[in-house]
């Protein structure tokens, strides 16, 4: 028998009028010891089978109009929720995709792994902290006595995640759930997450569910693989078998959806668009009474580059590296030091009202399509914006005709341009913002992570589409990004940041092929091939 | 679409229209906010033709086959045959039965004016309620109600206007500290903090010893002292809004400030705005009526319902006063707070878009 069985299980949203089913006829399978991966893109409805489960789901709006979980022989749905509640943290544990919001901002650490130990076990205040301390230093937790009363800001992303895997730890569950566990974590910090919950799993012989988006994390870690489209599971299989011999086309195509591309081959020969030397972005750190400057945050620490005319330069970094300030403070879109070369004058020392001209030639698309497109105004009227602002156009079918031109150059119907940003998909939305810099013809564009928030296969297309356009128009491109895979198939050369300083730059291949600095070599590990390496600071 | 992620995104970029819809669905659900409006906007558009309602000119004669406009226009009383080349008194009996010898007169329901003073009591003033005052007369024999009427509509135009100036007033200076952020939000912070310790109801003394406070003076002084209330939630929204995706897309493509704040930031503060003004409204209504109450607010004889309480409070041997004056407030502000609570509740958006019940 195995552990869980999920069998023909529906799920259904009431909303206002409408009735959507977000799963259909969902049957799956976990072994005891076993860890099986659920994939999906965004939408396929992978969390909300998952979810089902413990009977998360926002009920009475979501219902299971069909199917059954049996959990150890025991069915699940119906259940009584005094049951339930034994269940949740007790046998079966959850790990969320969002360390900093799943954990409460106002307990210590100790306080809520304790609370979860005194509810389920009954233990007292000193078992619990000794189990507290044993469970911390199970996760790999650096100085565990120490960091017991720390709250959880003090804690970075990866640490937070740490703490959050030994909570579900503490009953020793029999099945673990992880939902999206890595996703928001950097690369490297998501190798050793994965490491860790193999081996706990070994220890502990438990089974995991992991869900996730990126078919790549889990061919290192899953038995089996279940993958999940439009509420169906489409295929399912041994892991090694799913990667060797894929039968449907989706997994196929999830699995040649690897960001690839021709980037531009370095040109010696091109003039420089834009130039940087020395640039530095410094935060006062404020403190006291008077608010006094008792230092500074480092953010860009003297960064020298160049960009040439249909070149791309790739920016590599974890969070918290830098650069996307970088990014910005080329455009002036935050104040800094240090030269700006650009069109062959320094627009550094410009005043923002002779800036303003320039920045027709000085374009920005950035990461998330949800956040970066005004929810109030359509599609048109943002795309529209920098013609007014520019004096483009003189009429308005002239604008309309314009915009009409510029959707279409990004592959949208120019019919739907009067459409508001939500009723487009996020590939669609990331087009939408292309669309507003693209229209302006600028000369250099900064693509902060343009496709770090899209979905595999739409990612390839959205990097199709930059490269085209590129070709096209000569344009200058600073591409950022910490994923590796992208900036491989995007850029001709490389810088890699980390705390504001450059630690390594050259052409992309070389870079790729022969990282001469440890932190390269460990950021290209854990990107590429899913391993967790040490680097020496 | 139906991950519980994806379901977020999508909630939190909502559909405008489809947003809207369910704050008026919200809005509507709620009986007492939903009624309290209806009632409220009813009362407001029936007090402001009170000159039709409550007067001491009758709304029309026939005299002599031509038809009288008196609530309008001014009518001499030789139009009438009467002796004086000064406007008509209506309510004299002689007058009345020169017309009514020619032609008829049509009164309105409450046929005094708010100072119309009546002279035909029967018991010195303030008497009590009878067929002809309604709800009796006040220590000047002035009809209580046609005050109250005068009254209530003087006061929510003053609130409303209150309301719409101070709303101006500190989105604007709100905006303006939380877009630019900085030294420009610093000092700006301070001087509100230094003007909002003003003591204003001495400053309001003081000014009125200096001029004649009429409806614009009060309006302007208060305006001085109750812009402060906006300016602490939309500065929190600028200053969230200004580091948005889209606000930084807007400065890369050129766009000014101004532009900038209007197109973009704005409608993001708008809703917490909205949700304010019912308050801010029931405050300046009654701001007006305590200043009418203690003798500082709108010149003597004005209609204010401030003023009957205080006559109410002088003469206690005559209930009618302090009871119109208490129940016409009370209602009329707690109509004002369901109203308000009611749109608070629409654009709420946790309480819109929570998942109704979690059994754990």
């Amino acid at each position: 028998m195995s552990l869980l069985e999920i069998d023909n299980l529906g799920v259904r949203f009431y909303m206002e009028e409408s009735k959507i089913d977000a799963v259909h006829n969902a049957s799956l399978r976990i072994e005891e010891g076993q860890t099986v991966a659920l994939v999906g893109e965004s939408g396929s409805g992978k969390s909300v089978t998952a979810l089902s489960i413990l009977q998360l789901l926002p009920y009475p709006r979501a219902s299971h109009p069909h199917g059954s979980i049996l959990f150890d022989g025991q069915e699940l749905l119906g259940v009584h929720k005094d049951q339930l509640r034994a269940l949740r943290g007790g046998r079966i544990s959850m790990v969320f995709q969002e360390p900093m919001t799943s954990l409460n901002p106002l307990h210590s650490i100790e306080k809520q792994i304790n609370e979860t130990l005194i509810l389920h076990r009954g233990l007292d205040k000193n078992k619990a902290r000794s189990r507290t301390i044993e469970l911390l230093k199970k996760v790999g937790l650096p100085d565990v006595e120490k960091r017991l009363d720390a709250w959880p800001h003090q804690l970075s992303g990866g640490q937070r995640q740490r703490v959050m895997i030994a909570m579900a730890l503490a009953n020793e569950p029999d099945l673990l759930i992880a939902d999206e566990p890595t996703t928001a974590l950097d690369v490297t910090v998501q190798a050793q997450i994965l490491k860790l919950l193999k081996d706990l799993q070994k220890q502990l012989g438990m089974s995991i569910l992991l869900i996730t988006h990126d078919l790549g994390i889990v061919r290192h870690i899953a038995d089996r693989v279940y993958v999940m489209k439009d509420g169906h599971i489409v295929e399912h299989n041994v892991t090694h078998t799913l990667f060797s011999a894929p039968q449907h086309s989706y997994t196929k195509l999830l699995i040649n959806s690897e960001p690839h591309g021709d980037p531009p081959v370095i040109d010696e020969q091109t003039h420089v668009v834009i130039e940087t030397h020395d640039l530095k972005v410094h935060f006062p750190i404020l403190r006291g009474l008077l608010r006094r400057t008792v230092g500074h945050v480092k953010a860009v620490d003297g960064i020298s580059l160049q960009v040439r005319a249909g070149q791309t330069l790739g920016v590599v970094g974890e969070s918290g590296s830098g650069k996307s300030t970088l990014g910005q403070a080329l455009l002036r879109l935050i104040p800094s030091s240090g030269s700006i070369q650009f069109g062959g004058r320094d627009i550094q020392g410009l005043k923002e009202k002779d800036v303003r001209p320039l920045r027709r030639q000085l374009q920005i698309v950035f990461q998330d399509p949800f956040s970066s497109l005004s929810p109030r105004m359509s599609a048109f009227q943002i795309i529209e914006e920098g013609l007014l602002v520019h004096g483009i156009g003189a009429t308005h079918t002239e604008r309309r005709q314009h915009v009409a031109d510029s959707l279409r150059e990004v592959g949208l119907d120019a019919s739907s341009m009067d459409r508001f940003p939500h009723e487009f998909s996020g590939g669609q939305r990331q087009r939408i913002a292309i669309a507003r810099a693209m229209i302006l013809e600028p000369r250099f564009v900064v693509l902060d992570e343009p496709t770090s928030a899209l979905d595999k296969t739409v990612q390839a297309q959205i990097i199709e589409l930059l490269l085209s356009l590129q070709r096209k128009h000569k344009l200058a491109y600073l591409f950022i990004s910490h994923d590796l895979k992208v900036v491989r198939a995007m850029a001709s050369e490389v810088i890699v940041m980390k705390e504001g300083l450059v630690v390594e730059s050259g052409p992309t291949e070389q870079l790729f092929d022969d990282p001469q600095k440890d932190y390269t070599r460990a950021l290209l590990a854990a990107a590429l091939e899913g391993k967790a390496l040490e680097w020496e600071e | 679409m139906l991950n519980p992620m994806s379901k977020k995104k999508q909630l939190l970029n909502f559909s405008f229209s489809r947003l809207n819809q369910r704050r008026l669905a919200s809005f509507y659900q709620n009986r007492r906010g939903y009624w309290s409006t209806w009632i409220f906007f009813t009362l407001f558009f029936c007090s402001l033709p009170a000159e039709f309602i409550a007067n001491d000119r009758p709304l029309l004669i026939q005299y002599k086959n031509q038809l009288y406009y008196p609530v309008i226009f001014t009518y001499s009383e030789t139009t009438f045959g009467g002796d004086f080349e000064t406007e008509a008194e209506y309510r004299d009996p002689f007058v009345r039965e020169l017309i009514e010898e020619n032609g008829w007169i049509i009164w309105p329901p409450i046929p005094y004016h708010y100072d119309t003073v009546n002279y035909n009591l029967k018991q010195p003033a303030p008497s009590p309620p009878d067929g002809d005052n309604i709800l009796g007369t006040d220590d000047q024999a002035r009809d209580v109600a046609a005050r109250l009427l005068y009254g209530y509509r003087i006061s929510l135009l003053f609130g409303v206007l209150l309301t719409v100036c101070s709303t101006i007033v500190g989105m604007t200076a709100g905006a303006i500290q939380g877009y630019f952020g900085g030294w420009i939000d610093l000092l700006f912070q301070r001087f509100i903090e230094v003007w909002q310790g003003l003591p204003t109801l001495y400053l309001l003394i003081i000014l009125a010893s200096i001029v004649e406070p009429n409806f614009w003076w009060l309006l302007g002084l208060l305006l001085l002292f109750r812009w402060m209330d906006l300016v602490g939630v939309v500065r929190a929204e600028f200053l969230r809004a200004r580091n948005f995706d889209f606000v930084k897309a807007a400065r890369a493509l050129g766009q000014s400030d101004a532009k900038i704040m209007w197109r973009h930031v704005l409608p993001n503060a708008m809703v917490s705005a909205l949700t304010f003004m019912p308050f801010i409204l029931t405050g300046s209504v009654g701001v007006l009526t305590s200043l009418d109450f203690l003798g500082f607010g709108l010149p003597p004889g004005s209609p204010s319902l401030g003023e009957l309480l205080k006559q109410g409070k002088n003469n206690l041997q005559a209930p009618w006063l302090g009871f119109s004056a208490f129940f016409t407030l009370a209602i009329m502000l707690s109509l004002l707070v369901f109203m308000g609570e009611a749109v608070r509740d629409a654009f709420d958006s946790r309480k819109n878009f929570a998942s109704s019940e979690d059994n754990a």
